[in-house]
């Protein structure tokens, strides 16, 4: 039998080294295209992937904003943040969850029982406690790759710390976790003090633990805000408020201290003290017979009187207008002169004398003093008070403007009037902040002393404290006087307008406004304790005050007496 | 020329493979720099804390305090204060 012969019966030669050569190449082929898919996606795809791992893992944005730290005069800090953490728990990546809740329980002080009850109330995530100080951080941060760890979250955040506590917090403010100015210098200042660097890309890994993206970092460009306020001189007028409060219980206290020469605000104390909200900037008031020394300083200024005049007292009793009588009844006398009218703190005298000066020329004058206006010292929520114009006036309106009635003025405004008699006629510019420094060296200085305007000249200046150093020495100030020190002031009791429209003794206003040394005043003090619980007068709630604040200043400022014979 | 083509692909296999291992190694640095990062910034908020308790231990309230209560100081007043001044 024969088989038909076919192509494919012939033998086959194989030719190994060909073989070889494709074995050869298949092998370099696999790791080429491994290394080459790696090279790809380490170099090309890179940012692709890991974008497409954040949005499927977790994507989660930290708002990483810088703030610059408030300094007193003297570079004491008295609000700066600090880097704090917040420790949540993720629910579904926490392996062991008793485990977990005892050592958080014990390294964050907190109760197990709080934490069991927060993980029942929440579905996925829950804050264990904020503000963690960095000591608890690093206990919590060294088992955060370990089981323990897993499913805790430790967040960034700030907390703004002051080293004097409620120390002069109504004039500081507040600024948040998220390092944002809410109130006070805080937040009238927040773009100066804030930077807000960049929001931070942060990724979960697969154990839970988040990595903070740290690529996007900027130059700190923050500032620092400088108050004029010096922390001293704060703190004892905050000491002796806090005194004059415990003895008197008022329903609102405030001191404020001035350098009468600059306009620099020292110290200023609020009570009841809340965050940025400060009542010498912001409360208004009627300012009785504080306000008599501005209208003889009037008097003597427009040349409606001279120094050594003597008003009219015959009586006692004086009937301004039909069914409007003004009595007298701390003096026996026909006639006093400016002086005895400050001494005595007339209502008769300082209401004739407003008469005499005339509505326009009083509400010129009025005006001048800077009332009726706000004092540009850029405090949120500052009043302007308010005076109305001159031609509404009757006649008992500008007799009761004479003993400061009929006028709403702020603290900041009566005391800066105060310091125009204080440094010889001329109303300063009030600054509460000094200067802002910021992180590149740059200092933007804001308190310059500005001379707004000559108000009265320095003879009438001279007079005027003059006047007011007998009403400490002889008058209604006594309580003011410090040993050695010649002191110039003037107290008021106002009655309030009462709920029917009417002044009652029930609701009333003490304050003090005083300067010294009286020959070369360094210090305008103001002290107003409104509405105290029982009645009381300037005299003897508030002028104490004054002395109070006053005495260690003068040591601080080391102010040598200008008394030669004080033994 | 085979040859030449063998050895250009293996070249290039070294290279690359050589930026590869270099870039994650860049990327393992970077994690570690990050993470001395926040170690230092935990230290510096340490230290804050620190300097804030220094500037409260020197205030005005804990200094008069203390001096009064612990050492029983009394506040002098400003007319027994001598002042000498540099000529």
């Amino acid at each position: 039998m024969m088989f038909p012969q076919n192509s494919f019966s012939k033998p086959t030669v194989f030719n190994v080294k060909k073989r070889m050569k494709v074995v050869l190449i298949l092998m370099l082929l696999a790791p080429l295209c491994i290394t080459g898919r790696l090279f790809y996606l380490q170099l090309f795809q890179h940012e692709q992937y890991s974008s497409k791992a954040e949005r499927t893992i977790y994507n989660y944005l930290a708002e990483d904003r810088l703030r610059g730290s408030i300094y007193d005069v003297q570079g004491r800090v008295l609000a700066r943040s600090v880097r704090t953490h917040s420790c949540g728990i993720v629910k579904r990546y926490v392996k062991d969850q008793t485990a977990t809740i005892d050592f958080l329980a014990s390294t964050l002080g907190i109760s197990k029982a709080q934490i069991y009850e927060k993980w029942k109330k929440n579905k996925n995530f829950f804050f264990v406690a904020k503000k963690i100080k960095p000591d608890v951080y690093m206990k919590l941060a060294a088992v955060r790759r370990s089981t323990l760890g897993q499913g805790m979250e430790l967040t960034p955040e700030y907390e703004r710390l002051h080293p004097f506590g409620k120390s002069a917090i109504d004039i500081l403010g507040e600024a948040n976790s998220k390092n944002v100015g809410l109130s006070g210098i805080e937040q009238m200042y927040n773009e100066e003090l804030t930077q807000d660097i960049s929001k931070k890309r942060a990724k979960r890994s697969a154990r839970g633990e988040i990595i903070y993206d740290r690529h996007l970092k900027e130059k700190v460009k923050t500032g620092n805000v400088y108050l004029t306020i010096d922390q001293t001189a704060q703190f004892y007028t905050e000491r002796a408020l806090a005194k004059a409060v415990e003895q008197n219980n008022p329903d609102r206290a405030i001191a404020l201290v001035q350098d009468p020469n600059t306009g620099y605000i020292l110290a200023a104390a609020s009570y009841p003290a809340k965050d940025g909200q400060s009542l010498a900037f912001q409360f208004t008031y009627e300012p009785g017979s504080t306000f008599k020394s501005l209208v003889v300083a009037t008097a003597l200024d427009s040349g409606t009187l001279s120094p050594d005049a003597q008003i009219d007292m015959s009586g006692r009793n004086w009937e301004v207008a039909k069914g409007f009588i003004v009595r007298d009844k701390q003096h026996q006398k026909d006639s006093l002169s400016l002086p005895e009218i400050l001494q005595l703190s007339s209502n008769i005298g300082a209401g004739k004398i407003a008469l005499e000066i005339g509505p326009k020329t009083l509400f010129s004058y009025f005006k001048a003093f800077g009332f009726g206006s706000k004092t540009d010292i850029n405090f949120n929520g500052e009043s302007k008070g308010s005076i109305a114009p001159y031609n509404t006036w009757t006649k008992v309106d500008l007799a009761t403007k004479g003993y400061g009635y009929g006028v709403a003025v702020t603290p900041i405004q009566l005391i800066t009037a105060y310091s125009a008699i204080a440094n010889g006629g001329t109303l300063m510019q009030p600054h509460l902040v000094d200067r802002i420094e910021y992180a590149n060296g740059k200092v933007d200085k804001k308190a310059k002393p500005i001379k707004i305007r000559r108000v009265i000249s320095k003879t009438t200046a001279q007079t005027m404290r003059e006047f007011l150093q007998t009403v400490v020495e002889v008058g209604s100030g006594k309580r003011a006087k410090i040993k050695g020190y010649n002191v110039a002031g003037k107290t008021g009791t106002a009655e309030k307008l009462d709920k029917e429209g009417g002044y009652g003794k029930r609701n009333h206003v003490v304050s003090f406004c005083g300067m010294v040394p009286a020959t070369n005043p360094q210090f305008t003090i103001l002290v107003i304790l409104d509405n105290p619980a029982k009645y009381a007068f300037g005299s003897t709630a508030a002028a104490p005050v004054f002395k109070e604040i006053a005495e260690p200043l003068l040591v601080l400022k080391a102010v040598a007496p200008d008394q030669t014979d004080f033994e | 020329m085979r040859k030449q083509l063998l050895l250009g692909l293996l070249i290039f296999c070294v290279w690359a493979f050589i930026i590869t291992f270099i870039h994650i190694n860049v990327v393992r640095s970077g994690r570690i720099v990050s993470q001395l990062q926040r170690e230092a910034d935990i230290k510096e908020a340490r230290n804050q804390y620190e300097e804030l308790e220094i500037a409260r231990l020197s205030g005005p309230e804990i200094i008069t305090t203390f001096a009064s209560e612990k050492l029983g100081l009394v506040q002098i007043k400003p007319h027994e204060v001598f002042v000498l001044e540099d000529k």
